[in-house]
C-alpha cells in the first residue's frame, strides 16, 4: 500500500514556535521536511498572552534558530515586571522583575500573526533548500497507519503523505495526539482557558503612561478578588503600539462558577487600576481565545509512538505555575531536540528510535524537570485536597490568618516569597494561591486607588462582528452528539463566545416543548467559533478543527 | 529555463538526465545547445528520442506553455487543434484555428529533418508569426457572468494598474491597461472596468454573445489583439499586438487563454498568482541566438505559479526568439490573488466598441439549455421577505405559522429565517419543520436579498444578519426589546411580541389596510447605520 504516497523525511504539522523550530533544526541537519499548516497563514490561527522567554537553562531559544528574530519579529522587550494584588479598589504591588530576571536571557512581548508568519518565511526559506517547503492551508486530518504502525499523515486538502518522522507540533487539542492515544480531552483540570484583548495604544502613550523608554516594556500580573471565586489571574503586556491584556483560569474552575469568561476580562479592563493606562480610551482590536494545557498535569513522559514526536501544547508541554506563563519557550526547545534525535538515529531500523531519544533528551536537557517539577507532584498531594484548602481557607479568613500576613515582616517575607522561583512552583493551584492570599495581602498592605473606570469595552455581539471568519458553509467542524444540558450546557458559559441569554454565540440553551414536556437542550452554531478547544472538554462532541484556511482568522494573535 | 547544459554530460548522463525533462521546448533548446557544442550524433539521437516520448502530451506550441492538461469541458478542442495535421485545408473546419489572418510567414526555421515539433507553427500555415514586432499595453480579459463583472475581473484591474504605474515609473514611457470584454450587453461593464483601473475597455456586443463560446470568443479576442476592424475603432493604437496579456483562471478563463495565445502564436503561463515586470538575464542560446552569451531583456513580465505540490512556485518566462517573437506574453490568474482598487467612477478612460463581422459558423455549437447550480430556495426577487428570528421560542411553530400566514396575505412574498433559527434545537411540527432549514438563511453566510419591504419579526439584526437585507427599499422590525439593534436600521419599529402583531398585521393586509394603530408604531429612525 506504501508506494503510492508522497514520502519526506519528515513531516510537520503544525507552524507554530513548537513546528516552526523543529522544521528549521530539521532543515539545518540536512533532512528534507514539508511543514503543513491549516492556517491561511501562520500565525493565523494562534494566540498567546504574549511574553516569549529565552532561558539561560535552555538548549534553545528563538533566535538561536531564526537569526534576527528579535529584531523582526517582536515587539518590546520586558524590563518591568509587577504583580498586582486585588481586593476591590485596594491594590498591592509588587515588583517581580527579580523573579522574571531569574534564568532569563531575554523576554520579549510578540503578537503571533506577525511572529508566526515571519517564522513561516524563514522556515519556508530553509526547508526548501533540502527539498521541501511550508504549505499553508493544509489541515491533517489524522493518522497514516500501515498494519497498525503509524506511517504518514493523511489531510482534508491533500493525498496521503509518509514520513519517516511525523512531528506533530499541531497545538492545544492536537487531533494527532489524540489519534495516537496519546492525550485524552477529559478533565477540565488539566486545562487552563485563556482569553485576551488586544488594545490600541500609540507609543509614546505607552512609553509614557507605563514609564518606559521606546525599547523597554512592561508586564504586569493581577490576581486577588477581580475574579470572583474563579481560580486565575491577569496579564497586561505592552506592545509596539498595543497592549495585550487577558486572563488565564483554570477549566475546571470556569465550569465550576459557570463563569462568562469575557465577563472576567471585561471585570479586569474596567478595573480603575487599568484606567489610569486607558485614560478613557478604548479602542480593542482583537478578542482572542484558546485553551492551555497544565504541564504539571498533562505533560507526556514518552510523547512519541512510533514515528509521531508530540511537541510544544501538542504535548501539554506548557508550564504554568504561579504568575508565570511558559508555552512557547519550551515548544521551541522540544521541537528542536525532536529533530536532534531524528538526525541522531536517521537510519535506524527502529521506528520509534528518534521518539525514544527524543524522549531522552527532554530528561536530560532538564526541560522535562521543569515542565513537571517533582516538588509541585509532592505539594499538591496536600494542597490541593478540598479538605487541606478549605482549612488553609479557614485560617487566612481568622484574625491569625491576617496577623500573620498584616505585619510588616511579613510584607517583606511575602515579597521574597512571589520572587522565589522555588517557592512560586510550589503554589498549588487552588484558591488559596490564586485568590484568598492575593485578596488578603491587598486588604492589608493595599493602596485604595480612587478614580473609577469609565472604559466600556464592546459587547460579545461586537466583538464577534470584528473578527474576520472564512465559513465553511454547510460544513460545521463540530458536532454536538449530546444536546441535554448535563451533557453540554457547560459550554454556554465556558465557550468564550457564547453566553447565557446570547443567541448570537455558538453554545445556546433553550427551553424546548416535546410531547408537552418541557426541557432545556442546548444548540450549537460552530460560525462564531474561534476554534479555542473548550467545547472538545466540557461538552460532548465531536470535535475537529475547521478544513484548512477555514473557520476565524487572527490579525494579531 | 534550460536545466541542463549537454557540454556538461557524455551520452549516458546526458539521457539520464533528460528523462526529468517533460517540456518539448526545454528539449529543443538541449537540442540547440547540442547542435551548438559537441553535436554528437548519439546525443541528439538521445534528444530525438525523448521528444518523441513526449510528443502526444505536450504542448508544443511554445515557449512557456506550461501543461495546463486537465481538459475542462470543451477543451479537448484545444488539443484537437494542436494535433491537427498539416494537410487540412483553410476554412473546411468549423473548429480550425485557422480562420481569416493572411497567409503566414513560415517562422523562419528550416524546415529539415526533424519531427513536428521542431516547428511549433508548421501545422498552423496561416498563423501570423511575427518576428521584430511592435507591442505595447497589458491586456486584461475581463470575465463577466449574468451581466456582472467577475471579480476575478476587478482584481486583475487593480494589479493591472499597478503594475503598469510602476511600468511608467521604472521605463518612463506610458503604456494603458487595456480590458477587453464581450457579451450581449456589456457597454456599461466596459465603464466600470474604467473605473475599477483600465484605461482603454474594448468591448463586443452581440446579442449570441450572451454566453461563453469559445469559438466566437477566441476569434473576437484575436481580433481585437491584433487590431484588426474599423480604423474608427483601432486608430487609438499604434501596435501589432498586447505586450502582456491576462485571463482569469477561471473555468472559461483557461480555455479561452489557451486558445487565444495560441491563436496569437504565443506562449501561456496558467494559473499565476504573482505578477511583476523586471528585466531577465538570459543565456539559453535558442533565445540569445548564440551560444554562450548572456542577454538582458527589459520589461519581461515574471509570472509565478505554484508548481503541482503548491509549496515552491516556478516563475514563467516568455521571451522571443531572435527570429521569432513570443508575445503578448501572457498568463492566467488564480482569482483571489489580488486587491481589486476602489471603483472610481470619475477616472478618465476610452470605451470602444469593437468592430467585426461574426461568422455565422462560429455559433454552430451552441447552448441548449442552462442551468445555475444553486441549492434549493431563491429569496431574490420578491416584493416582500417576511423574516422570523429566535423571538420565535417560545413557541416555534406556531411563530412559523403566523410568519407563514404573513406570507401569504401578500401577492408576492417569500418566508426567509436568521441563522439563530437554522442552528436552534426548537422542535417545529412536520408541516412547518422546512421552513427551518439554511437555504432559507438571509444574512452573510446565507442569501442577500433587497425586496421593497422586509418585515423581521423576533430578529435582533446581528451584522452579519444585516449584511443580507439592509439595502431592502422598507424595512420593519417587530421586537419586544426596544433597544435591539435591527432598530438602528429600521425603517419601522414595531415594539411588541410578535406572536400579537403578526396576526394583527396579516389581518390588515388582508383587510387592505397597511396602517396599524398609531400607538404601536414608533418610527425607528431613518438610516443612522
Ligand atoms: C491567553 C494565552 C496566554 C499565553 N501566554 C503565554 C506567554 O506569555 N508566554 C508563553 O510562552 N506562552 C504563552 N501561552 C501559551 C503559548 O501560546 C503556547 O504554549 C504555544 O503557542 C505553543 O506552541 P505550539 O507550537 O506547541 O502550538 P501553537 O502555537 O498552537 O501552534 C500550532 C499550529 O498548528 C496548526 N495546526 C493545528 N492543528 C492542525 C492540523 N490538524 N493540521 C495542520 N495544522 C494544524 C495551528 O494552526 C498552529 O499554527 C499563552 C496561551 C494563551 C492562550
Ligand atoms: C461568521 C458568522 C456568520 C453569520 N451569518 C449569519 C447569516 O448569514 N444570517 C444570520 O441571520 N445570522 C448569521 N450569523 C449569526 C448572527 O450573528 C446572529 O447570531 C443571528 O442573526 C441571531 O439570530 P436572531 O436575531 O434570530 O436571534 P437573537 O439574536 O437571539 O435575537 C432574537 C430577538 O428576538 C427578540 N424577541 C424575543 N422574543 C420576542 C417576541 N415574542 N416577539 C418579538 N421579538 C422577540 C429579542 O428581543 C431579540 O432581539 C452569523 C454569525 C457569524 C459569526
Ligand atoms: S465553540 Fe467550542 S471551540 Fe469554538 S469558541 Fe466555543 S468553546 Fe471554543
Amino acid at each position: 500500500m506504501t508506494d503510492d504516497h508522497e514520502h519526506y523525511e519528515a513531516v510537520v504539522v503544525g507552524c507554530g514556535p513548537g513546528g516552526a523550530a523543529a522544521a528549521a533544526r530539521l532543515a539545518d541537519h540536512g533532512v528534507e521536511t514539508l511543514v503543513l499548516e491549516r492556517g491561511p497563514e501562520a500565525g493565523s490561527k494562534n494566540v498567546s498572552g504574549g511574553l516569549v522567554y529565552a532561558e539561560e537553562s535552555a538548549p534553545y531559544t528563538l533566535d538561536d534558530l531564526f537569526d534576527g528574530f528579535r529584531e523582526a519579529a517582536t515587539e518590546r522587550p520586558v524590563t518591568d515586571y509587577y504583580i498586582h494584588n486585588v481586593a476591590g479598589n485596594s491594590v498591592k504591588t509588587y515588583d517581580l522583575t527579580d523573579l522574571h530576571e531569574h534564568d532569563t536571557d531575554w523576554c520579549d512581548s510578540v503578537l503571533r500573526r506577525d511572529m508566526d508568519s515571519w517564522l513561516e518565511t524563514r522556515v519556508h526559506e530553509k526547508t526548501s533548500a533540502t527539498g521541501g517547503g511550508v504549505l499553508t492551508n493544509v489541515r491533517v486530518n489524522g493518522l497514516l497507519r500501515d498494519h497498525g504502525e503509524i506511517v504518514g499523515v493523511t489531510c482534508d486538502e491533500l493525498e496521503p503523505i509518509e514520513a519517516d518522522l511525523i512531528v506533530a507540533a499541531d497545538g492545544v487539542n492536537s487531533e494527532l495526539a489524540r489519534d495516537a492515544g496519546l492525550m485524552d480531552w477529559a478533565e477540565p483540570e488539566e486545562w487552563f482557558q485563556g482569553v485576551k484583548a488586544v488594545v490600541d495604544m500609540a507609543p509614546d502613550a505607552i512609553d509614557d503612561r507605563f514609564d518606559i523608554g521606546p525599547e523597554e516594556g512592561a508586564a504586569h500580573l493581577f490576581s486577588g478578588d477581580l475574579f470572583e471565586d474563579v481560580r486565575g489571574g491577569g496579564f497586561l503586556y505592552t506592545n509596539a503600539d498595543s497592549l495585550s491584556i487577558g486572563t488565564v483560569f483554570h477549566l475546571d474552575s470556569l465550569v465550576e462558577q459557570s463563569a462568562e469568561p469575557h465577563e472576567l476580562l471585561d471585570a479586569l479592563l474596567t478595573h480603575p487600576l487599568l484606567a489610569g493606562w486607558f485614560k478613557n480610551e478604548y479602542h480593542e482590536r482583537e478578542y482572542a481565545a484558546k485553551l492551555v494545557p497544565d504541564s504539571k498535569k498533562v505533560a507526556h513522559r514518552r510523547p512519541y509512538r512510533d514515528r509521531l514526536v508530540l511537541v510544544g501544547d501538542a504535548a501539554g508541554q506548557m508550564q504554568a505555575q504561579g504568575p508565570i506563563i511558559k508555552g512557547m519557550n519550551h515548544a521551541v526547545t522540544a521541537g528542536a531536540l525532536a529533530a536532534d534525535a531524528f538526525a541522531i538515529t536517521r537510519g535506524t531500523a527502529d521506528p520509534a528510535a528518534a521518539g525514544r531519544r527524543y524522549t531522552t533528551l527532554l530528561e536530560d536537557s532538564g526541560t522535562m524537570a521543569k515542565l513537571r517539577p517533582r516538588r509541585y507532584d509532592l505539594a499538591r498531594t496536600v494542597g490541593e485536597r478540598d479538605t487541606v484548602t478549605n482549612a488553609v481557607e479557614r485560617v487566612l479568613a481568622s484574625p491569625i490568618g491576617s496577623l500573620a500576613v498584616g505585619n510588616p515582616i511579613a510584607d517583606r517575607l511575602l515579597q521574597r516569597a512571589y520572587n522565589s522561583p522555588f517557592l512560586v512552583s510550589m503554589l498549588p493551584d487552588t484558591k488559596t494561591g490564586y485568590i484568598s492570599l492575593p485578596t488578603l495581602i491587598a486588604e492589608e498592605h493595599g493602596k485604595t486607588i480612587h478614580w473609577e473606570s469609565d472604559i466600556e469595552p464592546p459587547t460579545l455581539e461586537e466583538r464577534i462582528g470584528d473578527l474576520t471568519y472564512d465559513t465553511d458553509v454547510g460544513n460545521p467542524h463540530i458536532e454536538l452528539r449530546d444536546e441535554s444540558a448535563a451533557a453540554s450546557g457547560a459550554a454556554v458559559t465556558a465557550c468564550p463566545v457564547s453566553a447565557r441569554d446570547f443567541g448570537g454565540g455558538c453554545y445556546r440553551s433553550e427551553a424546548v416543548t416535546t410531547n408537552g414536556t418541557e426541557e432545556t437542550l442546548v444548540s450549537l452554531d460552530t460560525q462564531p467559533c474561534v476554534e479555542c478547544g473548550t467545547c472538545a472538554i466540557v461538552a460532548d462532541t465531536e470535535w475537529e478543527h475547521p478544513r484548512g484556511g477555514k473557520g476565524v482568522e487572527y490579525r494579531e494573535g | 529555463m534550460t536545466a541542463i547544459d549537454p557540454d556538461d554530460h557524455t551520452v549516458d548522463e546526458l539521457t539520464a538526465a533528460l528523462e526529468t525533462i517533460d517540456d518539448a521546448d526545454e528539449l529543443q533548446s538541449v537540442l540547440e545547445a547540442e547542435r551548438a557544442g559537441q553535436d554528437r550524433a548519439t546525443a541528439r539521437e538521445a534528444i530525438h528520442r525523448k521528444l518523441e516520448e513526449i510528443a502526444p502530451a505536450s504542448d508544443a506550441e511554445s515557449d512557456a506553455v506550461e501543461g495546463d492538461t486537465e481538459p475542462e469541458g470543451e477543451d479537448e478542442e484545444t488539443k484537437a487543434d494542436v494535433d491537427d495535421d498539416a494537410e487540412r485545408t483553410d476554412g473546411d473546419d468549423a473548429e480550425a484555428d485557422d480562420a481569416e489572418t493572411e497567409p503566414g510567414e513560415e517562422d523562419g526555421e528550416d524546415p529539415g529533418e526533424d519531427d513536428v515539433l521542431s516547428h511549433p507553427t508548421r501545422d498552423k500555415q496561416h498563423v501570423r508569426a511575427l518576428e521584430d514586432g511592435d507591442y505595447a499595453d497589458m491586456w486584461i480579459f475581463c470575465e463577466t457572468q449574468g451581466g456582472e463583472l467577475l471579480d476575478v475581473s476587478r482584481e486583475m484591474l487593480g494589479k493591472g494598474r499597478d503594475l503598469m504605474d510602476q511600468f511608467e515609473a521604472d521605463y518612463g514611457d506610458q503604456e494603458a491597461v487595456v480590458a477587453f470584454l464581450m457579451g450581449d450587453d456589456c457597454e456599461a461593464l466596459a465603464e466600470e472596468c474604467i473605473a475599477s483601473g483600465a484605461d482603454v475597455a474594448v468591448y463586443h456586443e452581440d446579442e449570441r454573445l450572451e454566453r461563453f463560446l469559445h469559438k466566437p470568443y477566441t476569434e473576437i479576442a484575436a481580433h481585437m489583439a491584433r487590431g484588426e476592424g474599423t480604423v474608427e475603432s483601432t486608430d487609438w493604437r499604434e501596435y501589432d499586438e498586447p505586450r502582456y496579456i491576462l485571463f482569469p483562471a477561471t473555468n472559461n478563463g483557461r480555455d479561452l487563454s489557451a486558445k487565444v495565445q495560441a491563436e496569437l502564436d504565443s506562449g501561456l503561463a496558467s494559473d499565476c498568482s504573482d505578477l511583476f515586470i523586471e528585466e531577465s538575464d538570459v543565456s539559453n542560446p535558442v533565445k540569445t541566438g548564440e551560444p554562450g552569451v548572456k542577454k538582458t531583456v527589459e520589461k519581461v513580465l515574471h509570472m509565478k505559479r505554484p508548481d503541482f505540490s503548491g509549496f515552491e512556485y516556478s516563475t514563467i518566462l516568455c521571451l522571443d526568439n531572435p527570429n521569432r517573437d513570443f508575445h503578448p506574453q501572457g498568463c492566467s490568474v488564480i482569482p483571489g490573488s489580488f486587491d481589486p482598487m476602489e471603483p472610481d467612477a470619475d477616472r478618465d478612460g476610452l470605451v470602444v466598441e469593437h468592430d467585426m463581422e461574426l461568422a455565422d459558423d462560429w455559433f454552430r455549437v451552441g447552448i441548449a439549455e442552462h442551468d445555475r447550480l444553486e441549492a434549493g430556495i431563491d429569496l431574490t426577487g420578491h416584493d416582500v421577505i417576511v423574516c422570523l428570528g429566535r423571538g420565535i421560542a417560545d413557541a416555534p411553530t406556531e411563530g412559523m405559522e403566523l410568519g407563514l400566514d404573513l406570507v401569504d396575505a401578500f401577492e408576492d412574498a417569500a418566508l426567509g429565517i436568521t441563522r439563530g433559527i437554522v442552528t436552534s434545537s426548537y422542535q417545529f411540527e412536520g408541516h412547518v419543520e422546512a421552513y427551518s432549514k439554511e437555504e432559507r438563511q438571509i444574512g452573510e453566510t446565507g442569501q442577500v436579498v433587497a425586496p421593497d419591504v422586509y418585515i423581521a419579526a423576533g430578529v435582533s439584526g446581528a451584522v452579519q444578519h444585516k449584511v443580507g437585507m439592509d439595502e431592502s427599499d422598507t424595512i420593519i422590525a417587530i421586537n419586544t426589546d426596544p433597544d435591539a439593534r435591527i432598530r438602528d436600521f429600521s425603517d419601522y419599529f414595531i415594539h411588541g411580541d410578535l406572536f400579537e402583531v403578526l396576526p394583527r398585521l396579516t389581518e390588515a393586509i388582508e383587510a387592505g389596510e397597511t396602517a396599524l394603530e398609531p400607538e404601536a408604531v414608533a418610527d425607528g429612525g431613518e438610516g443612522d447605520d
